[in-house]
Parts: C-alpha cells; structure tokens; sequence
C-alpha cells in the first residue's frame, strides 16, 4: 500500500478558472514597476542642476547607481526594470543631445520633467483602472470605456434587431473598426469546418471577399421567389454556384462545403437547396432599414428588392457574433478583448500624453503592450465588462507577438476611435468633478 | 517593326469596337437599373467610346494609358529613383485608399506565395520591421524571428527573403563578424535596406534624419503605399525581363488593374432625384463620389469588355511582348471575375446603388474623354 498522497487536481496547471482578484494584481505588476522608476528619475533631474545635463556621461553615471539599487528578486522583473530605466535614460539623452544647441537648458530640463509628469499621471490613471474588489464599477474607467466601446462595436441587445439597429447606427463613423474587429489576423488557425456548429469564427479575408460577391449578386441580379412564411411576398435569392465562380481550382472547397454555415452568420439561408434568401427574421431588419423595398407587382404580390449597402451582411455577421458571445471561437475572442483593449490603453494615453511627450514611444513599444494588455483583455473577458469566454484568451508569449504584431498597422479609424476614447474620458472626468 | 505594330494596334482598337458593341447588345436586353435613365446613359457612353475610342489612331487611348496611367503608376524610364519618384509624386489620400484596395492583394497574395506558411499581412510587418530599428535597415535574424518557422530548416526563409527583396527592389549589405560571444564563430549579418538614391527621395517625407545622433527614424507617413511604390517602380522598370518580374502572372494581373481603372474612369455619372435616400444615407458623400450605372457591372458587359481593355493595355505598357503573354482562357476569365471582387471595395454599395470614389486618376482619364468628346462636337 502506498501511502503518497495522491494529487486531488484534476485540471490541467494554468488552466485553472482565473478569478478577478487573480488577473487584477498581475496586471499591476509591472504598471506598478514602471511608476517608480519614472518617479525617481523625475526627482534626480529635477534636484540636478540644469547645466550638468549637459554632459551626457554624469546621466549613465546616476543610471549605473540607480540600477545597482535594484534588489528585485524576480528576473523577469528585474530585467524589465533594467531594461524600462535604460530605455527612459537613453530618450532623456538624446533628447538633450537634439535639442542642447537650440534650446537653453534650463527649459530641456523643464520640458524633460513635464514629460515625466504627465507619464507618471498616466501610469496612475492605469493602476487606477479600476477596483481590485469590483466596487462601485460604473465609476470605473474601465467599466465607462468597456462600455463606450461596446456601444459602438459589438453591443448588447435582447434580439437582433436591436443590436443591429445599434451597429447601423455607428457604422456611419465607425463602420471600418467594426469590420476591423471581426476580422482576426490570425484567421489561419480557424476551422472553418468546426464540429461545433456553433462555434462562430473570425470573418477570414476570403469570407470577407465572398460576402462582398453576395453583396453585388443580390443588387445586381437576384432571382425572386415565394416567401416560404408569408404569401403573396416574393423573396431575393441568388444561386449559391454563382457566388464561388471566380475561384481558381480548389482554392475555395473549404468555403464551398460550409456555405449553409457562412449564411447562417450574415443572415441568409438556403432554399431549394440551391438558392440563398434572407432569413426571416432578417427580412424585418432589412426592410426597417431601408435595404429592402416593397415593390407591388401587377398580380397583387409584393417583391422585396434588395438594395444592399456593403455594411448590411458584414454588421448582421457582428450583430449576430455578438448576440451569441458566449459561442465565439478562441481566435475571435482574443482579437476582440484584444483589440478592446489595445483601444482603451492608447485612449487613456491619449488623453494623458501630449503628442510631443518623448516617452509615448515606450509605452507603445511592444515590450510594454505585451506586459500590460494581455491582463488587460482578461480583464475585460469578465461578465461585467464584454461577458466573453476568458479562459480562451491564449497565454503564449509567441502568439502574442503574433497577434499584437498588427498594432504596428493600425487603420486610420482607429486612430479616430481612439481620439474620440480621449474626448470621452476628458468629458467623464469633468462630470465626476463636478458632481 | 513598325508596321507590324500598326497592324497589331489596329487589331487591338477593331477589337475593342466589337466589344463594345457586344456589351451593348447585352445591355440592350436586360434592364436591372433603379435609377431612371442610367442604362440609356451607360448605353450612350459606350456608343461615344465606339465611336471616339479608336479615332486618331486610338489617341484617347494613346493619352489616358500612356500619359495619365503609366506617367502616374508605370513610368516608362529604366530609371528606378525616376520611377518610383514619380509614382511616389502622384499619391493623394483618396487615391492611396483605392491603389491600396486594387494593388494590395496582388501584391499581398505574391508576397504569401513567397513567404509561405507565414500567412501574416507581410507588407505590414515589413513596415513594422522598418519602424522599429532607428537605422533604417531591417536584418536577416529580424526577419527570421517574423516569418520563420522553428520547425523547419532556415533555408526556406532565407530563399524566401531574397525573394521578397527582389520584388521590393531592396538593396543588402553584409556584416562578418569573426567571433560571436556565443560560440566564438564566424557569424555574417545580412542588413537590407532601400537603395541610396531611393533613400533621398524618402527624405523629403517618409524619413527623419537625426545627424546628430545619427539614427534615421521612419515618420508617421511611412507606410504600405511606400512599399507598393516601390514594387509598381521595380516592374516597370523591368518590364522587358518577364522572369524578373515574376512572370505572366504579373503581367496580366498589372493589365487587368490599370484595365479596371479605365472601365471606371470611362462610366457616366448619374443624377440622382433629390428624394432619391441615397443623399440622407450617411456613408454617401456627395462632393467626392458619384452614383454609377450598375449594369457595367453585369458579368456579360463587363467580360466582353474586359479582355480587349487588357490586352489594349498590356500592348501600350510592354509592346508585344506582353501582349502574347495574356493568357487567353477561361482560367483569364475567372482572374477577370476575381478583379470584380476589387470592384466592391474601390467602389461602394450604398443602398443597392453603385457609388464610385473621384479620386484624381479616375477624374483625369474622365476629364480626357470629355474634352476630345467636346471637341469633336465644336468640329
């Protein structure tokens, strides 16, 4: 007989249900590293007198004592600390070195230390995020962004219609993130071909291309036929064979074979077996919205004509991934929380940096983002906040080089988006002043 | 020579004609507009291009490929910095967003058949990488650590960088170390960078040059497009060396694109009734875009349309040579129909209306249509 204790786990390590207070702290973490280190420096530029900045040797000298300060246990955390103080150090010096001769130094030291300033009010409106016990979250920042954001991009609803109605509405500024959020860059790991048929995946570039086919086949030559509910109403239906056309050999047999399943996401399904119709339900949408028109024929009956724009499947395909948040695939949540929180980071910065502010390149340095943002997209995972599965926000270090890559090619509406974050907290801000 | 390039020509414009009157005889027997009067514009836009099209020797031709296009997009020198500078020169913001959308995934699908198995956006990341590094090269490892993959052997990548490097027209220099730390080996550093004289053109705008420090930094506006300048400058500089630029696939993907550009610029614009709710519709902007006929669209008109317009192009942009190369089969037919894909994202559906973006290309090869048209009529 044994008598080892046997272990009573039965989940894998790193796998376990993460609470709030587990993700909270460990988001801190290095936020709370950074702030100290920007604090001192603040203090030692601003006791040092003006003109020895000037030589830029007595900065390494004050930066090699600061780190023999260091008596940090963890290595990651010290090598990040070494690696954050050489990197505030090196901007401080070649912003001297810049300016030195056009500039007196008395203001380099002033603008040095505002910039400062601001950066550490900023680290602190990040470490003020939220509360580590929830409470009190509608006064949260992240709560008040999570929710902005929502509003815009991937709302909440209690039927389709609804959320639609919502999406439709900030389409007109924002259409171009709303496609953006639904379209994962790493789109290659998708099956397209789940055995769980209600898993919904990412919106791949070839899908997207599809759409746009139906988009046109519907506006410029849809087939009608009877409405399978209602009488007397004739229904748009395209040939699904039309659709694939353009595609070269097999380049398209996957989509081919999950077509019925690509039109359950933008609202269509198939007829005869050989046509694709709006769903009924989505017919009510489409004709409250204009993209449908109720022309009388001679014979009494009514033709729905379609008359799509390019958003009208692509902001269903949200609406619905949306309503069924619960059922996302593990690329589309980590692109989602991601992108959210890539938003709300550079928002709060935003508002709290200056466009000069020479630190803005560290803290939108991968390095950094890759410290912070992944904690910040479980954060916003939990029910309150977006409501998505975070268990499948993936902790590899390599996928998240892979998918943080794309922050490097942001689209223009996004920049929009995340001005107009600015504009909102300023505005929130004030409010919670004044009352 | 030249005679045989007058009968080729001459083919190529009776070609057209006869196209056009195809398209015209399909238009004629179906009607999906919704506009009242557009198929009796589009129809009558295409009687005036049979008709003033191949006038002059196909002078409108002669004037839109030759001077707008290819001065624009293709500039016909061996001059790579002339090249590149002059299509660098002709970038505006709206014509960025539809080169981008038409240019951007032919080169993004060549560059993912090159850089295989990475599936990444590779422009982007090449951009990315250039942002990085405060010296303006990118490095071989760099690249590796983007695109590799650690199961399989480094020679594939490396094949595929160079690849990659000749299709961008980058230039390399190599470091020789004799001893790393690591291993005490000799250890070589492959940098890649833009040529120099490419370099000074860049410095107008795309670069900042810190003497002082001696870093060279990518501004704000360094971006995809730079890239796609420099691929367009790499094959029209090298468009008599058909294995350089990578081969008929080139050829006729560049045909159909500045094809497309001249179907577009050719369309009617449309007026609209003032109740008409396209004008309350929010993505509609009336000071830059225009309600188009859509039944260009229809698969008939636009395939009788297409394949003359291409090989019109390819003749005027690399003679006979890349004329013979347009591969004339249904494999073309199904290239033309993905190039329709395009069509959706340069122009807009806005509530079931086709809508086309004015940008600068498309309203000079318009605005040189309607001159030679008034012309003749003042005649």
């Amino acid at each position: 007989m044994s008598y080892k204790k046997k272990s009573i786990r039965t989940i894998r390590p790193g796998r376990k249900r993460e609470k709030w207070t587990d993700i909270f702290p460990r988001y801190l973490t290095f936020i709370s590293h950074m702030r100290p280190i920007l604090r001192e420096t603040r203090r030692i530029i601003a006791d040092l007198d003006a003109d020895l900045l000037l030589d830029t040797e007595i900065l390494d000298k004050i930066r090699e004592e600061e780190e023999k300060r260091n008596i940090r246990k963890v290595r990651a955390l010290s090598e990040f600390s070494a690696m954050y103080r050489s990197n505030v150090y090196e901007i401080i010096k070649d912003f001297i070195i810049k300016y030195r001769e056009t500039i007196p130094i008395i203001d380099i030291k002033d603008y040095i230390i505002e910039f400062l300033y601001e950066s550490i009010d900023a680290l602190n409106l990040l470490r003020h995020i939220t509360n580590p016990d929830e409470s009190d979250l509608e006064k949260t920042y992240l709560f008040i962004l999570v929710k902005f954001l929502e509003e815009k991009l991937f709302p909440r609803g209690t039927n389709l219609n609804i959320i639609y109605e919502k999406l439709l509405k900030s389409a007109s500024e924002f259409y171009e993130c709303q496609r953006h959020i639904l379209q994962p860059h790493t789109y290659y790991r998708e099956k397209i071909d789940n055995p769980d048929l209600f898993e919904i995946p990412g919106m791949s570039p070839k899908i997207y291309q599809i759409i746009n086919n139906i988009t046109s086949l519907f506006n410029l030559d849809p087939n009608f036929g009877e409405y399978p509910e209602k009488d007397k109403i004739e229904l748009p239906m395209i040939l699904k064979n039309e659709i694939f056309m353009p595609y070269i050999d097999a380049i398209a047999n996957a989509e081919i074979e999950s077509i019925e399943n690509i039109a359950e996401r933008i609202g269509l399904r198939p007829v005869n077996e050989i046509f694709l119709a709006p769903s009924h339900d989505f017919v009510d949408i489409l004709l409250k919205s204009n993209f449908l028109r109720e022309i009388k024929q001679q014979d009494g009956t009514i033709r729905l004509s379609p008359q799509f724009s390019n958003e009208t499947l692509i902001l269903y395909y949200l609406a619905f991934a949306s309503q069924r948040r619960g059922f996302l695939s593990k690329e589309l949540i980590n692109w989602i929380s991601m992108n959210f929180a890539f938003l709300i980071y550079m928002g709060l910065l935003k508002w709290k940096l200056s466009d000069e502010n020479i630190f803005y390149a560290i803290f939108k340095d991968l390095q950094t983002n890759e410290k912070i943002l992944p904690y910040l997209m479980k954060l916003i995972c939990f029910p309150n906040y977006l409501g998505l599965d975070k268990m499948k926000i993936r902790d590899s270090v390599q996928y998240r080089k892979e998918i943080f890559n794309f922050i490097g090619s942001t689209i223009d509406n996004l920049k929009e988006l995340i001005s107009e974050i600015a504009i909102y907290c300023e505005k929130f801000d004030k409010e919670r002043k004044n009352k | 020579m030249s005679e045989f390039q007058d009968v080729t020509w001459k083919e190529l414009l009776q070609n057209f004609e006869k196209s056009i009157a195809l398209a015209i005889e399909k238009l004629q027997s179906r009607d999906i507009e919704n506009i009242p009067g557009a198929k009796d514009a589009l129809v009558q836009r295409l009687e005036n291009i049979k008709l003033y099209f191949p006038k002059n020797n196909g002078d409108l031709f002669l004037k839109s490929i030759d001077d707008k296009i290819q001065n624009g997009f293709f500039p016909n020198t061996k001059n790579f910095p002339k090249a590149f500078s002059k299509i660098l020169k002709s970038r505006t913001h709206e014509q960025d967003f539809v080169i981008n959308e038409l240019l951007n995934g032919f080169v993004a699908s060549k560059a993912k058949a090159i850089a295989l198995g990475t599936q990444g956006p590779v422009i982007d990341r090449m951009v990315e990488a250039f942002s990085k590094r405060n010296d303006f090269h990118i490095v071989d490892y760099q690249f590796f650590a983007m695109f590799g993959d650690p199961n399989k052997p480094k020679h594939y990548i490396q094949k595929q960088l160079e690849e990659l490097i000749n299709m961008f027209g980058l230039v390399s220099k190599q470091l020789i170390i004799e001893k790393d730390v690591r291993k005490s080996e000799q250890k070589i550093y492959t940098f890649y960078t833009f040529p120099d004289e490419i370099i000074k053109i860049l410095e107008e705008k795309y670069l900042i040059i810190d003497e002082k420090l001696g870093y060279t930094y990518v501004s704000e506006t360094f971006d995809r497009n730079v890239f796609i300048c420099m691929f367009l400058a790499n094959i029209a500089i090298n468009r008599d060396n058909i294995e350089k630029i990578g081969g008929s696939y080139t050829i006729n993907g560049i045909s159909s694109i500045f094809a497309l550009i001249l179907l577009l610029s050719f369309m009617p614009k449309l007026s609209v009734d003032e109740t008409n709710p396209i004008l309350n519709d929010p993505s509609f902007d009336q000071n830059n875009m225009s309600v188009i006929p859509k039944s260009w669209m229809m698969n008939q008109v636009l395939q009788s349309l297409f394949e003359p317009l291409i090989k019109i192009v390819a003749y005027r942009l690399g003679g006979g040579l890349w004329l013979t190369k347009i591969i004339d089969s249904e494999v073309n037919k199904k290239i033309m129909n993905q190039i329709r894909f395009l069509l959706k994202d340069v122009n807009k559906w806005i509530l079931g209306n086709l809508c086309r973006v004015e940008i600068p290309i498309f309203v000079e090869i318009a605005n040189i249509f309607t001159e030679i048209l008034v012309g003749y009529e003042e005649d």
